[in-house]
């Protein structure tokens, strides 16, 4: 799948999403539900923005000192057993898994929920590399996904927010299943289905929450179970970090997690903490060959910028929890393995402007996301900085909207042309209004709407109201001259009476 | 064990960040405030145990809290309420001898089978025989009142899946190992790893049974671990 999940225009993602009227509303379920579970969950912990700045403060400790701690985290799972192996770009790490995969002569793979293998396409890469080979995504969301053909996430958190039980029951049956349509049902026979595969595999891939810099250990938060398994069953392990989440201590990743699991789904702790490396002496299981892959695949394109405060992100989700056109679009709308405004942020540093130069602008910049992070990572300040540099640096901006912009630079540049707009703006917009019957919505502007229109008018007509202004006669300027000529003047006898 | 790649990957990152290597020992990291140290660490072993179990209560845990004495009738009845099955026990004598459940287990012995996590057994039979069992009982290092979470260190006699392929689990804990939030126990383990006193590859934090809300947020308990928990906090002065 890569970070592009779609080639086509945002504006089409948007229209298609619109059309998904389950997705919506669960989008909306959702957000509203986190919105409760994690205002609690912040509140009964109390000193919230206390927590922020201390969360804020150790993410920006690692990433100013990341060489350092990537250097000490590696050393010591050197020291631990392990091997690292530093990948500049996807395809590096991809080649080195495909190695190691072929070095073990693994046929069974489990794999737990991670979004940086969804990033560099590892399934799918590994699947047509090595014919034979089996590979299982086990987080239940994630094993969805991939028996409906690999279809895209549309949350980091809940990936299959977009899929109803009865969409789950069809996928389900291509694997045998009979029951209903009841969730619990549903999930066990996931669960039967995957302890099968798990009790045969021969290799397990992670994600990684946290890396711990001054133990070589890897920290893991889930809810299922799967990852526990993935690192306790095969006897091979391998990890695959975004090089951004180290942290110095095991106590600054305990801190972290208990901000992520409030932000993400409102709990203490989700019911899975782990922190491992590769196995001890005198253990019987846990992975007795552990590999971490260290990924860069962009990611040092926002280090010593204006963007680097994005890699401070602990991928909670809260962001898109909060965000009014995530509400309205859904996961799909982006077009990214990363939606909402940290994907808006952090998909054209991934992925370049030309493949996401749409997305900064799919942000009302209303802040709300900016407000919920809870490592203070500016989100909507980021999104305004991409706009300058896709419209001042890049000059990305083509076609009839930079001549729209680029003529109402002129308009209002010059206040005789100014005049001239506003006298036949009712005039020039009046074909493209629709007047309808008066109602309350249309009360206080009788003349109508616009509706459509060339450019950045449409873009705007199509989700707002935008009225028709009125005629010249009617207009504000003309009403204050009238009633300005009708007032009596000092030194009027009238005025003096 | 091997590193690759790493000089050029790291000098690539320094150059960005437009500072040199090796600069961290210069500026001591310190926390710019002592919360996660602070939050509730002033409550009595009382509200402790009080918070533990409201909240372990509220993550669909069965808490139950026993003298030494009361301890095997309590696991006598979970096991009655469980149903038939094989039950797996660590291999830990020293925490066996501890609670005195030796007698107990020599008698449950005699009405189910009773099978350990072997340190001297290979992985694949440790895996067949968790896989296997219909209840695990096992030993909890400590018990957080914060979060309902139990810890569990693998050790060779109690191994990582020990705690996830049994379909009900049940941990018995101390009372005086009742701590506030994860941050203490975090660092009692930090400290012990540093000095040696803990070997160990795995540390597990678990917080109730397996949960998903992956199908429409429907809230479903027991997914890929165990179906259930029980906590059993023991009276130890």
């Amino acid at each position: 799948m890569g970070i592009q999940t779609s080639d086509k225009p945002l504006l089409e993602r948007v229209k298609e999403s619109e059309q998904d009227k389950f997705m919506q509303a669960s989008v909306a379920k959702a957000q509203d539900a986190q919105h409760i579970k994690r205002e609690d969950s912040r509140a009964l912990l109390g000193n919230w923005e206390q927590w922020r700045e201390l969360g804020e403060q150790i993410r920006q400790r690692a990433l100013k000192y990341l060489p350092d701690y990537l250097e000490q985290f590696s050393d010591n799972v050197e020291k631990n057993g392990g091997d690292v192996f530093f990948a500049a770009t996807e395809k590096d790490a991809v080649d080195y898994i495909e190695k190691i995969v072929k070095e073990t002569g693994a046929k069974r793979i489990v794999k737990s929920k991670s979004m940086v293998t969804t990033e560099i396409d590892l399934d799918k890469r590994l699947l047509a590399m090595n014919k034979g080979l089996q590979l299982m995504e086990t987080d239940l969301a994630e094993f969805i996904l991939q028996e409906d053909d690999w279809d895209e996430p549309t949350h980091i958190v809940f990936p299959t927010l977009h899929k109803n039980r009865d969409q789950v029951r069809e996928i389900f049956m291509k694997l045998g299943y009979e029951g209903d349509n009841d969730p619990m049902h549903l999930a066990r026979f996931a669960r039967k289905f995957l302890r099968e595969y798990f009790l045969q595999a021969d290799l397990g891939i992670t994600g990684c929450n946290f890396a711990v810099a001054d133990n070589g250990m890897i920290n893991l938060v889930t809810n299922e179970g799967n990852a526990d398994l993935t690192m306790a069953i095969p006897k091979t392990q391998i990890v695959v970090m975004g090089m951004e989440r180290i942290v110095p201590t095991m106590n600054d990743a305990e801190i972290l997690d208990n901000m992520l699991c409030r932000s993400a789904v409102g709990q203490k702790l989700t019911s899975y903490v782990t922190f491992e490396k590769g196995q001890v002496a005198g253990e019987t299981d846990g992975p007795e060959h552990f590999h971490v892959v260290i990924v860069d695949n962009n990611r040092s394109r926002a280090l010593g910028s204006e963007f680097q405060s994005i890699l401070q992100c602990i991928r909670c989700g809260a962001c898109m929890n909060v965000c009014p056109v995530y509400r309205h679009i859904g996961g799909h709308g982006y077009g990214s393995i990363y939606p909402g405004p940290l994907g808006a942020v952090l998909s054209p540093i991934l992925g370049g402007y030309q493949a996401f130069q749409e997305l900064p602008y799919a942000s009302s910049l209303c802040g709300a996301c900016t407000e919920v992070c809870p490592v203070k990572i500016p989100l909507h300040k980021l999104l305004i900085e991409h706009r300058r540099i896709i419209t001042d640096q890049r000059h990305m901006q083509h076609g009839l909207n930079n001549l729209m912009m680029e003529a109402i630079g002129i308009g209002t540049g010059f206040p005789w042309l100014f005049r001239t707009a506003v006298r036949f703006g009712h005039l020039g917009l009046k074909p493209l209004a629709s007047k309808g019957e008066v109602h309350a919505e249309n009360f206080i502007k009788p003349e109508g709407s616009v509706k459509g229109g060339p450019g950045l008018v449409g873009g705007w007509a199509d989700v707002r109201d935008l009225p028709l202004p009125p005629k010249n006669k009617d207009s504000f300027r003309q009403w204050f001259a009238k009633h300005k000529a009708n007032q009596p003047q000092p030194g009027d006898q009238k005025a003096n009476q | 064990m091997t590193i690759y790649n790493r000089e050029a990957f790291l000098d690539r990152l320094s150059e960005r960040l437009g500072t040199p290597r090796h600069q961290m020992d210069k500026e001591p990291f310190i926390h710019r405030n002592q919360l996660p140290e602070e939050t509730l660490a002033d409550l009595s072993s009382d509200e402790l145990l009080d918070l533990a179990k409201n909240t372990s209560e509220a993550l669909h845990v069965t808490f139950q809290v026993t003298d030494q004495t009361g301890l095997p009738a309590i696991l006598d009845e979970y096991l009655k309420r469980i149903g038939a099955g094989q039950l797996i026990l660590p291999t830990e004598p020293d925490q066996v001898a501890d609670y005195q459940l030796q007698d107990w287990i020599d008698t449950v012995a005699k009405e189910r089978t009773v099978k350990y996590w072997d340190p001297k057994a290979d992985r694949a039979t440790n895996l067949a025989t968790s896989q296997d069992s219909m209840v695990a009982i096992g030993f909890g290092d400590y018990l957080l009142a914060e979060s309902g979470t139990i810890t569990v260190p693998t050790t060779p006699g109690q191994g990582r899946a020990f705690n996830f392929l049994p379909t009900h689990y049940l941990s018995i804990v101390k009372r005086s190992h009742i701590l506030p939030r994860s941050t203490q126990v975090t660092k009692i383990y930090d400290d012990k790893i540093k000095s040696g006193e803990l070997v160990t590859s795995n540390i597990n934090y678990i917080s109730g049974p397996s949960n998903s809300g992956d199908i429409e947020m429907v809230l479903i308990v027991g997914v890929h671990g165990p179906l259930d928990m029980t906590y059993v906090v023991v009276n130890d002065r």
